[in-house]
């Protein structure tokens, strides 16, 4: 890497200590509620999930040459509790397991842990009536390529409402924080964490139930904040980037960037319920990154999953 | 002579037993399937009811399930609606024939609901959305409920003429168009048919749906 050329912006890492241990805190409280305290006629829920995902741009790549593209198995389990205090007051909090396999690049293998709280309001009675939710969730990520590794948190606001039986939509704002655990800087006076990356977005989705069982979906989201792009050597990403660490995942000459930039993606999706408790899921999403120095990245996911709900 | 007493009443009574007049409904859909859970109402065409003792009806909270989902029930016949979920549930309904909510309960609930307007009362529950169930409420006391082979008997009729007529959950158009008018009189059994055109059942989903978030 050419150490005379210098990122325009360095990067604040004040506060990562603090958002850290929010996010143990959370995994904490929550564990400890639902081992010690949780109150009895309430809910408890386990869900599985299994499936595979194919992502065409792993590295978040600009140049065809860098995009590298791989499927995955995934599993993940969650065990929930959901309990209202009051008619209109729903509080779910809940553990989760996830992983993924992939077939090519095994630096993406991942084994994460989280926990979630969301607390819910409906203003009136009945399935038709307004709602709003507050998400908050936590998740620790551990990679087989260890420069990924990171706690990730994120808060949610979310309002809705279902205009017809059949038809029920959403809007929200979002803030996530991803936090890297490792720093390893190959470029003197630039930060390694090319991982640690923070946004804000909006979002708004939607369902509509064809049958009583087949449900379609729509989400499309607008992001602002830090994204990761990997890429070999590159001039313009390099300039623009305020973070960089090797990426050897995808080689040994990918170098991972943290730039500044604008996501836009749209996810549509199909759920066929195979009963009330298991359902068939497919969903197809485009991104498309803009960094703010005329940096384009396109990436397409599809994704296949068997949700169990006991 | 008791012997010959009894055997005299169990001849009566057995008599009486087989004179009533009794309607047997058939209703499949219009892919000659059997209907379940249809309920089929005779009404007296003059109009001259006298209404039974009634008793009170319970419908059941299983599973975040209404049961039995549809329910049958005279005029000014008070439902309990016990919960046996290990978790509460809050009921209400909509519905213009019953307007009611029972706040947010586990066990028993502290009073019956009074149905004593005739008409549909659709059931929910505001914390499982859902949890979907039905009452008829009937002007007659004359009605049965269809079971998986789409059959109902109507019994214990008295000799005279009545308008039948069916209503389903997911019956498309009103119940007036499936009337049929029917007397009883001098014929123990009755058989009526019907092919109903039904819609799609449309509730709020209850299985889950397996998302993956992606990353930036």
């Amino acid at each position: 890497m050419d150490a005379v050329l210098t990122p325009h912006r360095t990067r604040r890492t004040r506060g990562a200590a603090r958002h850290r241990r929010l996010a143990s805190s959370l995994w904490l409280s929550i564990a400890l509620f639902l081992c010690l305290a949780a109150p009895t006629r309430a809910e408890w829920f386990y869900d599985v999930r299994a499936g595979g995902l194919y992502d065409d741009n792993l590295t978040r790549a600009q140049q065809a040459a860098d995009v590298r593209g791989d499927g995955a198995a995934t599993v993940g389990a969650a065990a929930g509790w959901f309990y209202a205090p009051s008619g209109a007051d729903g509080i779910t909090l809940t553990l989760e397991a996830n992983s993924e396999a992939y077939a090519r690049f095994h630096g993406l293998n991942l084994i994460s842990i989280g926990a979630g709280a969301a607390y819910r309001h409906k203003f009136g009675l009945g399935s038709m009536a307004p709602w709003a939710s507050v998400v908050l969730t936590a998740a620790r990520d551990d990679y087989r390529g260890d420069i990924r590794d990171s706690e990730r948190l994120e808060a949610r606001l979310e309002v809705g409402k279902r205009l017809t039986e059949q038809f029920d939509v959403s809007l929200g704002v979002a803030a996530d924080r991803r936090l890297a655990r490792n720093d390893r800087p190959i470029v003197p006076g630039i930060s390694g964490k090319a991982f640690d990356l923070r946004g804000q977005s909006a979002f708004a989705r939607a369902t509509y139930d064809i049958t009583e069982r087949l449900q379609v979906g729509a989400r499309i989201s607008v992001r602002r904040g830090d994204v990761e792009s990997t890429t070999r050597q590159n001039l313009d990403i390099f300039l623009a980037s305020d973070a960089i660490a090797a990426d050897p995942t995808f080689g040994s000459d990918f170098y991972a960037y943290r730039l500044r930039g604008t996501t836009g993606s749209a996810r549509a999706s199909l759920s066929w319920a195979l009963s009330d408790r298991s359902s068939f899921n497919l969903s197809y999403a485009v991104t498309r990154t803009a960094s703010y120095d005329d940096l384009e990245y396109l990436s397409r996911i599809g994704t296949i999953v068997l949700a169990f709900r006991y | 002579m008791r012997i010959l007493i009894g055997l005299t009443l169990i001849a009566l009574t057995a008599h009486a037993a087989l004179a009533q007049n009794a309607i047997v409904a058939t209703v499949v859909d219009d892919n000659g399937k059997p209907v379940a859970d249809a309920v089929v109402v005779a009404v007296p065409a003059d109009g001259a009811t006298r209404l039974p003792m009634r008793r009170d009806v319970v419908i059941d909270q299983v599973d975040k399930e209404f049961t039995p989902k549809v329910n049958a029930i005279l005029v000014g016949t008070p439902v309990i609606f016990p919960n046996h979920d290990n978790v509460r549930h809050q009921v209400y309904s909509f519905s213009p024939a019953k307007r009611f909510e029972l706040p947010l309960y586990a066990g028993m609930p502290a009073q019956p609901v009074m149905f004593d307007a005739p008409g549909v009362v659709v059931l929910g529950c505001n914390i499982h959305d859902w949890m979907v169930g039905y009452i008829y409420v009937s002007e007659s006391p004359y009605f049965a409920k269809t079971g998986a082979d789409g059959k109902a008997v109507i019994t214990d009729l008295p000799a005279r003429a009545y308008v039948v007529r069916v209503w389903h959950p997911q019956l498309e158009g009103g119940e007036a168009a499936t009337k049929k008018s029917v007397d009883v009189t001098g014929k123990r059994r009755v058989e009526l048919e019907w092919a109903l055109k039904l819609k799609p059942e449309v509730r709020v989903r209850r299985s889950p749906i397996g998302e993956h978030n992606g990353h930036y």
